[in-house]
Order: structure tokens, then sequence, then C-alpha cells
């Protein structure tokens, strides 16, 4: 009895100290004041219709989703074969191949930044947003290599191998065996890919250009102009929007196994 | 008559064809107002022009970073900044000199707006003042001294050194120290000495804004173009008219060398600087003129930095000096302050 | 091999050798080759201070993440199947959310009139409000809310696979809770330990936003130092040699955790 209690403790103070500051962001959006308070000055709903009203959060908006959907797929047609073959091949170099694909992990997002805008965007007049195109498919590929070979583990290769003896080719017994029986690793990977992708902050960083901003890069440089609550507001919708994705993945896909 | 309609009509083929190619113009200009910006200059010169108007805005590093990565092929075709930022600009061969027989307000600016940093690379187009901001109810600011004093301590923040407000508030610490070296060794070491002191070293306003309005800072020194941030609160601010007198300065507009869209850019740049856009840019509360033919009411130049008494009054530092000494400013700071 | 390779040229090609050419710029002083840039930047004051700080933060996020981590994550294990998930599921929730969002609320949360500081006025706990904003405290409270998640799901993952009665065992056969912990948990949660130590302490040294919000330029690390140099004095030296230092801290906190998990079994 003393357990429960002791355990229900900790977990209770846990989840408000991850939770709370949240709970905070979504109050302090609804304030009617013209800055960011708690707990909120009046109730209102201004700055949570203001967000739809600034231009810049529409197109930044846009970017990120473009990046998250298309960096994330992009990743996935690289790390879902090289996932396969490393998983099913003793292939020559593996080790060093998972090296490369997974060192965007462990390199600060600050200096991929930095080295892209550097190297590719000036000399070699690649756009800004292909730039970020680039590095948020680089930076969502380890996930990607990660979560579909750990589903790809779970499936026995004999599967395959039977097709194949039974006259499937290579490809069609990827494509007919073992794609359908990874595809909740695969729609997990992209789930992942896609957040990570969307709440990016230091690669986006030095990575900007006319017009071209990420989502979290445009708060913080509309932070620069006014603290008021609509960031706050914004903020507690995209919050909404990622916990519905991640409600609805957990539902039909039991999401939380792959993270 | 005929000949003149010829080359008329010539003009407005070749402006035709020009604004065909050139139809954009990319302005980069400072992120704080840009939607009342766009209101009161950019939207309506797009009618003007018919063209469209880019907006490129970020904090100043970034877009001047911007402008000398694309020195080549410049993205950028006019942009507006501090006067040491376009001095900079200016040296490093990014900037064209303008030919001021072409914009026709040429001599209704200020004096000192006339040709800011030399070489006619710059016009200025608006003044500002820095002083102290504070809570009225809780303290009385007379001197630059005062940020040091007892009562303000662990209420006090700082504009980076980094800024534009940093150097110009260092600038009035040392002359309030009685002090005039633009080294500021001594007025940095004793900044470091207090360190603990000062909530924190800000560096955009709205930042200090929200610090102020929840109540962890109660007096900073910042430019007069933030005070509409402060004037409308709920809470008293109040801004200081310190015994050694305001800061100041002067923000410019520039044009980038080589952008080929000049008849655009002078088009804007004329523009900006005529006394019925000046006057409508400070009716909205954006800048303030630096056009003297413009004439506001006492209420709308209240808040603006308006006159030529107190223009004249305000203690600036030449760019030239800011650019020689800001490496050792930042190196001492880092040294002394954050350390 | 094949398969493989598209993604490994991609990563190598344009990601790793950009990252790389950045890197070696900090051995390239005035065009030539010199380890100057690396002595310039170790011998000045701040830049110490901003690594020692840095270190430092990053050490006790983890450490206390890791205490945190386990006595939640033990809590969790315990819990019956349904609202396992639901709390489970909360944990993974802030991973989700912005860190843009999640660092903002601090500074509400932390001012002399938020509620941390009412309630310790209200306790009685100080006569005035303290100053936590643009303290280590405040990067530290940031830090830790930002990625103590990683450490519980960590923690959780290893902990799953213990058996369910070694821990009963060990008490029925005399342990205290501290044997039990040193003896049985942690020897067999040690993988956890290690994934999720990595996670939160390279998390915490390459963090930018939280170090930038709620430090301000007084309490610099290396992420916003080198966003400084970069910005204000386009000191591309500095940052490659803090690039290099970043990223050899993380690979080092990477094998050296490993290689104590590999020690103790």
């Amino acid at each position: 009895m003393q357990y429960k209690w002791t355990s229900r403790l900790i977990i209770g103070l846990t989840l408000t100290f991850l939770i709370g500051p949240f709970l905070i962001i979504v109050l302090a959006g609804l304030s009617a004041g013209e800055f960011m308070t708690f707990p909120p000055e009046g109730i209102s709903l201004k700055w949570y219709l203001k967000v739809f009203t600034v231009d810049s959060f529409r197109a930044s908006f846009a970017l990120s989703m473009f990046l998250a959907v298309f960096g994330t797929i992009a990743a996935l047609l690289l790390g879902v074969p090289a996932a396969y073959a490393i998983s099913r091949y003793d292939i020559p170099f593996g080790e060093t191949i998972k090296t490369i694909v997974a060192a965007p992990i462990i390199v600060p997002g600050i200096i991929v930044g930095l080295a892209l805008l550097r190297y590719l965007v000036v000399p070699l007049n690649f756009t800004v947003t292909l730039a970020l195109f680039l590095a948020h498919t680089a930076l969502v590929l380890p996930y990607a290599v990660r979560v579909v070979s750990a589903s790809l583990n779970n499936l026995r290769s004999d599967m395959e191998e039977a097709a194949v003896l039974l006259g499937c080719t290579r490809l069609g017994a990827f494509t007919r065996v073992v794609l359908p029986n990874i595809q909740g690793g695969v729609l997990a990977a992209f789930i992942l890919g896609f957040v990570t992708s969307f709440n990016q902050v230091p690669v986006s960083l030095f990575l900007s250009g006319p017009g071209v901003r990420t989502l979290p890069i445009d708060m913080l440089s509309y932070m620069e102009i006014t603290y008021d609550p609509s960031v706050a507001a914004l903020s507690a919708l995209l919050a909404f929007l990622s916990v519905i994705i991640v409600f609805v993945a957990e539902k039909f896909l039991g999401f939380s196994r792959y993270v | 008559m005929k000949n003149t309609l010829a080359v008329a009509a010539a003009c407005s083929l070749i402006a035709g064809v020009a604004s065909a190619q050139d139809e954009t113009l990319t302005i980069s200009v400072y992120a704080f107002g840009v939607d009342a910006m766009s209101e009161a200059i950019f939207t309506p010169f797009e009618e003007v022009c018919g063209c469209e108007v880019v907006i490129e805005t970020g904090n100043s590093v970034e877009r001047m970073a911007k402008i000398e990565v694309n020195a080549a092929d410049p993205l950028i075709d006019v942009a507006v900044m501090s006067t040491q930022d376009a001095l900079q600009l200016a040296e490093q061969g990014l900037l064209q000199p303008l030919d001021v027989s072409r914009i026709s307000s040429y001599d209704d600016l200020y004096p000192s707006a006339q040709d800011p940093i030399g070489n006619h690379h710059a016009l200025g187009y608006g003044f500002y003042a820095t002083s102290i901001v504070y809570r009225s109810d809780l303290v009385e600011i007379d001197s630059w001294n005062d940020l040091f004093s007892d009562e303000l301590r662990g209420r006090v923040a700082l504009p980076n050194i980094t800024g534009t407000q940093g150097p110009l508030t260092l600038y009035m610490l040392e002359r309030a120290r009685g002090g005039d070296d633009l080294g500021f060794e001594a007025t940095i070491d004793a900044i470091g000495a207090h360190g603990d002191d000062f909530v924190t070293f800000y560096s955009r306003s709205s930042e200090l804004a929200q610090l102020m309005m929840q109540e962890e800072v109660i007096a900073a020194p910042a430019g007069r173009f933030a005070w509409s941030r402060f004037a409308g609160a709920e809470l008293p601010f109040a801004w200081a008219e310190p015994e050694e007198g305001q800061a100041g300065g002067m923000n410019v507009i520039t044009m980038t060398a080589g952008n080929g869209n000049e008849d655009l850019a002078y088009q804007f740049i004329d523009y900006w600087l005529s006394t019925e856009v000046q006057t409508r840019v400070a009716e909205a509360g954006l800048d303030s003129p630096a056009n003297m033919r413009v004439d506001l009411a006492p209420e709308v130049a209240e808040p603006l930095t308006y006159g030529a008494d107190l223009i004249n009054s305000l203690n600036m530092i030449a760019p030239a000096d800011i650019i020689a000494n800001r490496d050792a400013w930042l190196e001492r700071w880092n040294e002394n302050v954050l350390n | 091999m094949a398969l493989a390779l598209p993604a490994a040229v991609f990563t190598a090609l344009l990601f790793l050798l950009p990252v790389i050419i950045l890197l070696s710029e900090a051995f390239a002083v005035d065009g030539e080759w010199s380890l100057q840039g690396y002595v310039d930047f170790a011998t000045t004051p701040l830049n110490q201070t901003v690594f020692l700080r840095t270190l430092k933060l990053g050490f006790l996020v983890a450490f206390t993440s890791a205490i945190i981590g386990y006595a939640c994550a033990f809590c969790i294990v315990n819990l019956e199947g349904k609202s396992r998930g639901r709390i489970f599921g909360l944990v993974v929730l802030p991973l989700m959310i912005s860190p843009v969002a999640r660092t903002y609320a601090w500074i509400v949360i932390l001012g002399r009139t938020g509620i941390v500081n009412d309630t310790i006025v209200g306790l009685g706990l100080s006569d005035t409000p303290i100053r936590i904003l643009f303290t280590e405290t405040a990067v530290f409270i940031g830090l830790l809310q930002l990625f103590l998640p990683l450490m519980i799901i960590s923690l959780v993952s290893s902990m799953e696979n213990l058996p369910r009665d070694v821990i009963s065992a060990a008490r029925v056969l005399g342990a205290n809770w501290v044997q039990v912990f040193t003896k049985v948990i942690l020897p067999l949660t040690k993988d956890g330990l290690v994934m999720g130590g990595t996670l939160v302490f390279t998390g915490s040294l390459t963090a930018y936003i939280t170090p930038a919000i709620l430090g301000g330029s007084r309490v610099l690390m290396l992420e916003t130092l080198l966003y400084q140099r970069v910005n204000v004095a386009n000191d591309f030296v500095s940052a490659g040699v803090i690039a290099t230092i970043l990223i050899v801290m993380c690979f080092a906190a990477n094998l050296l955790l490993k290689r104590i998990a590999k020690a103790r079994s």
C-alpha cells in the first residue's frame, strides 16, 4: 500500500515536470493580455486566431511540412533498402556503412547547418530549400534505418526464402512478403522521422533565405519581434497536431514499441 | 515635341523592359514592425512602381552575412541597417555610392543624415534616442550611474555588447563616470565587477519587454524605437532624461553594389525619404523622421525622436570609432563580464 | 551492398563531407595548416569557462535524469498493463512537442512572478523572489525537462526484460533496497542506462534553444558560443574548433559509457 502511494507520487511529480510546462503554454496562449503570463490575464481566443493570420507562419508551416513529409520519404527510400541489406546480408564494410549512416545523430545540428551553408549553398549555388531538404533527409535516415532494421529482425528470413523457392524473384519476394510484414515499422519510422524533422531547430538555424524559413526558426524570429502569446498559441496547436498523429499511430500500430 | 515624345516612349519602353526583367525589388529590413512598415511603405510603393517588393528580415548579423555571401550576384537590392554595419559593408565594397541627384528630397534631410558614412554610401532615414526605460512607481532614474545603484541591484538588464544599443550604453556609462575613453575599459570592468547584479544582457527589445512586463527587470537602457512596447502597458513605465543626456543613433538606407536593379532601387529610396512617406511612417509611430520638412503634431511626435533640438543633442558614436574598437570591446567584455 | 550504398553515399557526400571540411577549417589559420586555432581557443578564459560549464551541465543533467529515470521507470514497469501504456504515452508525449514551445514556457514559470517563485515565497523558503532565469539552474531545469523522457524510455525498455521475481528473490534473501539496486537492477539494466545516458548527455551538449533562451549571453554553452562566434565575429576557426570539441565529446561519451557497460559484465 505504501509502495503504491510512493509510486503514484513519483510518477505524478515526474509527469507534472514533463507535461506541466506544456499545459502552461496552452493556457498562456489563451491570455487576453499582450504578453506571456501565467495565470493568463483574462481568457480570449484572439492569439489562437492570430496564428492563422500571420503570413510568415503559413509559409514556414508549409516549408516544414514539405521537409518533414518528403525528407522522410526520401530517407525511407534510401533507408529501407539499406536496412534490408544490413540485416539480411553479410555485406562488405557493413559496419562502416552503419557508422556512416548513423553519423548524423551524433554530429551537432548547428554544425551541419553551417557546413551545408558554407560548402553547398554558397559555392555550389544549392538553394536553401534544397540544402534543408538534404539535411533533413540525412537527419531522418538513421532513424529510418534503425526502426526498419528492428522490424526486419523480428521477421523470419525463411519466409522470403520460401517465396523465392516458390518462384518469386528477389524483388517480388521483397515487395510481396517482406514489405507487407514490415509495414508497421516503416510507418513508425515515418512518424518518428516526421516529428524529428518538423521540430528540428539547430540544423535550420543557419539555413534560411529570403522567405525560406522552417517553422521553429520562424517562431524564434517572431520572438525577436514580440513575445506576444501567439507563439504560445502556435506551440500549443502544433503540439496538439503531434499528439493526434502519435495517438492515432499508437492506436493502430502500437507505435511506442519502435521508439 | 515629337522628339521628346519619342524619347519618352523609348524610355518607357526601356523602363518597361527593365521592369519586366526586374519587376521585383528585394529589400532587407529590420524584423521589428515589418507588417506596419509594409502597410506604410512597401505596399503603397508596389502600386507606384508596378513592381513586387520582396521583404527579407532577420537580425542585423544574419542580414549582413546574406549580403556578404551573395556579393557576386546580390539577392538584396536595398538594405537598411545601422551606420556602422553600413560602413563595414561599404569598406568591403559591397555597397554602391548613391547618386544623390536622383534623390529628390536629399536637401530636406538633416545634415547629419545626408552623408553619415562618407562617399554617399548611405543616407539616414530615421533617428532614435537611447536612454533608460524604468518603472516609475519603483525607482527614479536621473543619471546613467543609477544603473549601478543598490536599490536596482539584481533588477537591471543591459543591452548586449554585440548589438547596437550595447556600445551606446557603454558610451553613456563611460561619460557618467567622467571618462572619455572609447575603449570603454574601465566601464566594462565596472560592469564585470557588478556582473551578478545584472539580470541579463539582452539582445532583442522583445525579450526586454517580456522581462519588464513580468517584473523581472525594472530598468534597462533601450532604443526609443522600442518605446511603443512600453508606452501602452498597464505598468507605469517612464523614459529617463539622464543628466548626462541621451545617446542616439541613426539608421541608414543603402544600395548593394552591382545589383542590376538600380532604377527601381533609386525610385524606392527616393520614395522612402520623401516628405510624404516620412510623415506617414512617423504618424504610424514606426520611425522618427530624418526629413526636416516632416511636420508632426505634438502627440504624434511624443513617442518619437523628433525635432532638431533633440536630434542635435543626441550623443552619437562615429561609425568608424565603433568599427575600430568593437573587437576590443567584445574581447574585454567576454573576458571580464561573461567569464 | 548495392542496396545499402545509396544511403551511405548520400550521407557521406552531402552530409559528412561538408562537416569534415568545416572541421578542417579550424586547422587553417591564415591559409596555413596549424594548430594555432586550437591553442588560441584553449587559452581564452571565456572558452575554458564555457567548455567546463557545458561538460558540467551535460553531466549533471545525465546524472539527475538517471536518478529520476530509475525511480520513474521502476514505478512504470510495475504498473498494470493498461495504465502502464497510458503513463508511458504521457512520458513520450513531450518528445513530440517542439523544443521551442517547451523552453518558452520556462520563461514564465521561472520568472520572479512565476509559479516557482510564488511557491518559494509562499512557503516562506525565501522572503523575496529568487533569480532563476538566466542562471545555470534555469538551463539545467530546461535541459532536464527536454531530455528526461529519453532516459525514462531507455530504462523502461531495459527493465521490461528484467525477470519479475529477481527483486523479490533478492529481498527474501535479505538484501536491502540499496543492495537490490546496485547488485540486481543496475547490472541488469545497464544497457538502457548507457543508451539513455548517451542520449541525454549528447543531447544536453548540443542543445541550442534552451541555453539560448534560458541562459542568454550570461550562461553561454558551447553551442550558443559557436553561434555567437559565427554570427558576431565571423570566426570560422573557433566555430570549427567548437564543432570538433562537440563531436569528440559526443563520441567519447558514447564509447566511454559502452566501455563501462562492458567492464561491469
